[in-house]
């Protein structure tokens, strides 16, 4: 009797956290497919496809938060319009990051296997399997619910976090620009338009 | 042997007279207001960083001008000869993940990797079938600067080899012990055939390239400072294999705030 109470309480406690998992997997499926539709739509000119993609991954990333933790120590001391100007930079960059990296993987196929639910911090990691010829890769999107909707907060591949990359990637070119954010915008301003020209050829 | 006994004796003495700096250095804390995160390393111990860049740059001309295309063109092979060939390599490194296994107390693993090493090698024809993998023996690496790493040693300074790429004390340590004890590498060399060991690196290296051109590119392209990006994916990537994490729950890793503005 006392094995059916605790397999039923765990059965009662297991149930939101496996809806939660597979309502931001289903979620996830929608956008990963509208990404991978606009690189598979072979009618739409390079640059509406970025814009297409721009725009899902604008939408659906925590892109003003990662800029946030990415920009670190310079956060700080910028002023607001620098740190809009610098919000706005990054968004554009984390979209060339993503873009160019589901380009990629645009003619594989691809499944949302695990998903599990970290119940301490509210994430939801969603694993993909992405197959190729010769074996597969696997991604891993952290999701996080935010007034009744999801937002990608961070993608690991192969174990390596963009978001903690980008962070240390940062911080490397803010030390030689003393931290300071807005001669930063400078640089992302040129590697933006780098990124760009090199997806579109 | 004596010889590459010295060097290892040498890096050893480097790698713990530096470990203790390095240690400190590592583990610079996030403490900012602005974001909610877990703790993290924000920098990693780069005394060498003007040396490092420089090799950096050599490395990254040599992958544009030969591993790229080299890869890019194996890609092309059809798909059962890439993994026959890629079964193969991983094959000859199953005795001394075993090895390191079981000088990390994993029992288990390390049997597993014996049994993978010998259904491959009979069954699998000379490891060019991984037979194993339907036997539910999974492929797992481990080496030497992961044992070393469990034994509790420390990183030291990170440093780029030449062709190499990545590396840290510890791991380039790791890997001269590496070099110094694969069966297949003294075996080769026993019998006069000591050209076959650059051929397999170099086929290893080949490989292992073929299967991130996406993502190496997508680094490359999109990065405002690819050396450090390299640099951090490289300690990302070990540490995770370090502590084996097949569960990112208990990955630590930043918790981005979500705004609205």
């Amino acid at each position: 009797m006392q094995f059916f109470r605790i397999l039923i309480i765990i059965f009662i406690f297991s149930i939101p956290l496996n809806v939660f998992a597979d309502e931001a997997k289903n979620w996830l499926k929608t956008e990963i497919d509208k990404i991978l539709y606009a690189y598979q739509n072979n009618d739409l000119p390079s640059e509406n496809r970025f814009l297409m993609i721009e725009q899902t991954i604008n939408n659906n990333f925590a892109g003003s938060g990662i800029a946030k933790f990415v920009a670190g120590k310079s956060w700080n001391g910028a002023s607001k319009d620098t740190k809009l100007e610098y919000i706005k930079l990054f968004k554009r960059h984390l979209a060339l990051n993503i873009a160019s990296m589901m380009q990629g993987y645009s003619n594989q196929n691809y499944e949302l296997t695990n998903t599990n639910y970290d119940e301490k911090n509210k994430v939801s990691l969603i694993d993909m399997d992405i197959y190729s010829d010769t074996g597969s890769i696997q991604v891993t999107w952290r999701v996080k619910k935010s007034k009744d909707r999801y937002f990608v907060i961070d993608l690991l591949v192969a174990d390596i976090s963009l978001v903690v990359t980008k962070r240390s990637e940062f911080n490397s070119m803010l030390k030689t620009v003393d931290y300071n954010l807005e001669k930063f915008n400078e640089k992302l301003i040129a590697q933006n338009d780098l990124s760009y020209s090199k997806l579109l050829n | 042997m004596d010889r590459l006994k010295q060097i290892l004796g040498f890096l050893v003495i480097i790698f713990v007279s530096f470990n203790l700096y390095a240690g400190a250095a590592d583990d610079v804390k996030t403490s900012s207001d602005d974001f909610e995160t877990s703790i993290f390393e924000d920098e990693i111990y780069d005394p060498l960083e003007g040396i490092n860049r420089a090799v950096f740059g050599f490395n990254n001309v040599a992958d544009k001008l030969i591993l790229e295309p080299t890869a890019k063109g194996y890609k092309k092979l059809p798909a059962p000869i890439q993994s026959g060939v890629g079964n193969f390599l991983s094959n000859l490194k199953l005795p001394l993940v075993a090895l390191n296994q079981l000088l990390q107390g994993q029992g288990k693993n390390a049997a597993e990797s014996t049994g993978r090493f010998l259904v491959n090698s009979t069954v699998g024809i000379f490891g060019l079938i991984d037979i194993a993998d339907d036997f539910g023996l999974e492929q797992k690496e481990e080496d030497f600067g992961q044992t070393l790493a469990t034994w509790g040693i420390g990183d030291g300074f990170y440093i780029v080899l030449p062709l190499f790429g990545p590396s840290n004390l510890r791991d380039t340590t790791g890997m001269v012990m590496t070099m110094m004890t694969d069966p297949v590498n003294l075996y080769a060399s026993r019998e006069g055939d000591s050209w076959a060991i650059p051929l397999r690196t170099a086929a290893n290296a080949v490989d292992q390239r073929s299967q991130i051109i996406d993502e190496v590119n997508a680094l490359r392209d999109n990065s405002v400072d690819y050396y450090a990006a390299v640099r951090s994916s490289y300690y990302q990537n070990r540490k995770a294999a370090i502590t084996n994490t097949d569960d990112d729950v208990l990955t630590p890793l930043p918790l981005i705030s979500i705004e609205f503005e």
